[in-house]
């Protein structure tokens, strides 16, 4: 019986893993087909869409479907900037910061910065990027690269102007946020429980020294404290890259009430994607606990 | 006079209040019993935390009372119990009022501060029945928010249950994650305040055997209903590395089978959340080495004869200094514990005493 129920197991899987490569493949191959050939196709599939990790994929899609009218062909390599900037002009919210969790092994940066250049040109004015190894902290200065490309390209020499500012460990202690440049932080693991500890640290050692009282600590201290180190704005919207349906550490303070998005690979991500994304998180309603 | 009237009215109530009891019996059908034991050959999740969100848009859309909303979201909870007890599931976590809600309106405020009343005096009238099935009740949250008595009868809750140990429930009531790591960094200033602790033994491990849900492990599923797709304050430090899943059935409305598609998505994440919380706790052992390794050429330094001490004399010392450390951070989280459970029995005492 527990053998059975072994196979059985074994067999939903291979099941739910089947279903969600066909989906990914069909997703490629009708991306520019009319969108009820999609539809239709996804209407079919769509139980095991659920459980493929594709919650509401139906109402992106209806969504999608709207913004399709103006599709222009091909990847966003061909994307125009102006489009760009009036498409996040018609959404009826933007979030000041955005934050792109790739949950994925071996991240590829010309995607990354294709991300982070339609971020910025969308009118989003904070972008961070994280990942649970590092990957990105380690070699900044390679994403740097690749995001500085992109732009000339997409702005076509007009770059110098629109320039984001970079953020990486230890450059943002002065970071006006109130500056007019779109800002872009690479974020690790150390940015989450580690600062929070070192925060917890400072409080500590300011009570031994006797210059507080353990009572005084509150919510907003400890805030403040934090942001003090690092002026990290807390995240409206986080599009998590890849099938782990986890936060992997990610800002655990500053993720309070942030909306999660989920999206299944940051790879050759297309500029309509990252759009649905920002579309579904516009039409999402915050009640604050009332 | 009372009459016939009244009497069917004594009864309504009475029936609803038998049917928010805690604990649902009764096993599961053929083919739920088929589908557990095939999810259960794979990895399950110990405990599993929900945010059960949803009673109100229930209520609307089958035009009832708000309250009769939030009631029969409770009474899906027990139902929730039962399922997860044939699942083997032993720990479940809910949000049941954060600190937010205390902005809702007064009457529904008090609604629910009312239901918590009765919830928790049923509770108190079914102990032979929780002790019989082993379920333990935690309450979390800075329940010093809430009114007195309903503090009281908490205290009594907890207490009656506290020995049980085959299944626990905590409940998250008058919470919100930033409150409770704030209030686990004000323990451990107030561990430093007493001596017992220094500052610089402040790590990770020590923040979160200081928050309210230290006596749980971490949980490995959260599932929010309603669509909403946002934690809400809700477990941030403990859900780093944990499976969301986020549903649009409203809570209410949830089945066996909606749960069983949660753990479902955790069995598809569990490798790779696995690997991650490992590489997580591997980076935190060579930090907290690191921090001692500090420590120890700091002392050292301060102690030392001028010369540098040779490597065997450093991990003697860094071998004592690690042990003492944690001698200190065990005493304090006796004290600590102490405090809370002194909490819970002075409620209790002031209510025998009124």
């Amino acid at each position: 019986m527990a053998l059975m129920c072994g196979m059985l197991w074994r067999l939903l899987l291979v099941l739910v893993h089947v279903n969600r490569a066909l989906v990914s493949w069909l997703r490629v191959r009708l991306r520019s087909w009319k969108g009820r050939m999609w539809e239709r196709a996804v209407a079919a599939l769509l139980l095991p869409v659920a459980l493929a990790g594709f919650p509401d994929h139906q109402r992106k899609l209806n969504r999608n479907t709207g913004a399709n009218a103006n599709t222009l062909p091909g990847s966003g390599t061909s994307t125009h900037r102006s489009r760009c900037l009036s498409d996040g002009r018609s959404l009826e919210k933007l979030p000041v910061h955005i934050g792109l969790l790739v949950a994925e092994e071996e991240p590829s940066y010309s995607d990354i910065a294709n991300l982070v250049v339609w971020c910025v040109a969308v009118g989003i004015s904070y972008v961070s990027v994280y990942d649970n190894h590092g990957i990105f902290q380690k070699n900044n200065s390679r994403l740097l690269e690749e995001i500085e490309r992109r732009q000339q390209k997409f702005l076509g020499g007009d770059g110098s102007k629109h320039n984001v500012e970079f953020l990486s460990n230890g450059t943002d202690k002065h970071h006006n946020v109130v500056s007019c440049r779109p800002t872009v932080k690479v974020l690790s693991p150390e940015d989450g429980k580690q600062s929070i500890v070192q925060a917890a640290q400072q409080l500590c050692r300011s009570v031994e020294s006797k210059e507080r009282s353990s009572k005084d600590i509150s919510v907003t201290m400890l805030d403040i404290l934090l942001r003090e180190s690092k002026n990290i704005p807390d995240p409206e919207l986080v599009v998590k890259f890849g099938s782990v349906n986890s936060t992997l550490g990610f800002l655990p303070w500053h993720i309070r009430l942030t909306e999660f998005i989920s999206l299944p690979s940051h790879r050759n991500l297309s500029y309509e994607d990252l759009l649905g994304a920002l579309q579904r998180y516009s039409a999402c309603q915050q009640r604050l606990g009332q | 006079m009372i009459g016939a009237e009244d009497v069917v009215i004594v009864k309504a109530v009475s029936w609803k209040i038998v049917k928010m009891s805690w604990i649902k019996e009764g096993e599961l059908n053929l083919i739920e019993k088929i589908s557990a034991n095939v999810l259960k050959a794979g990895p399950m999740p110990k405990h599993v935390a929900f945010i059960m969100d949803g009673n109100r848009r229930f209520a609307r859309r089958n035009n009832i009372e708000r309250q009769e909303g939030h009631t029969q979201g409770f009474n899906k909870l027990a139902e929730t119990l039962r399922w997860c007890k044939h699942l083997s599931i032993p720990e479940v976590t809910v949000y049941a009022f954060s600190i937010e809600n205390f902005k809702r309106t007064k009457d529904e405020v008090d609604g629910l501060m009312e239901l918590a009343r009765l919830k928790f005096e049923r509770l108190l009238e079914e102990r032979d029945n929780l002790e019989k099935h082993g379920v333990c009740i935690r309450v979390l949250g800075d329940l010093n928010m809430l009114p007195h008595d309903l503090q009281q009868l908490i205290a009594k809750a907890v207490i009656t249950t506290k020995s049980h140990n085959k299944c626990f429930l905590n409940v998250c009531f008058a919470y919100t994650s930033r409150y409770e790591i704030t209030n686990a960094v004000r323990e451990m200033a107030w561990g430093v305040e007493q001596g017992l602790i220094k500052s610089s033994d402040v790590s990770e491990p020590l923040l979160s055997e200081c928050l309210y849900s230290n006596n749980s492990p971490n949980p490995d599923l959260l599932i929010r209903t309603s669509g909403e797709v946002r934690l809400s304050d809700f477990l941030l430090w403990q859900t780093s590395h944990s499976c969301l899943v986020f549903q649009s059935v409203l809570w209410p409305d949830y089945s066996f089978w909606n749960l069983c598609e949660a753990i479902l998505q955790y069995q598809l994440s569990h490798k790779s959340i696995q690997k991650a919380r490992d590489l997580h706790r591997e980076h935190q052992a060579s930090l907290q080495l690191e921090a001692d390794r500090v420590c120890v050429a700091e002392h050292l330094q301060h102690h030392g004869n001028g010369k540098p001490a040779d490597v065997q004399r450093r991990q003697e010392e860094l071998q004592h200094y690690t042990t003492c450390r944690q001698e200190r951070v065990q005493d304090f989280l006796k004290a600590l514990k102490h405090k809370r459970d002194s909490y819970f029995t002075d409620l209790c005492s002031d209510g025998v005493q009124a």
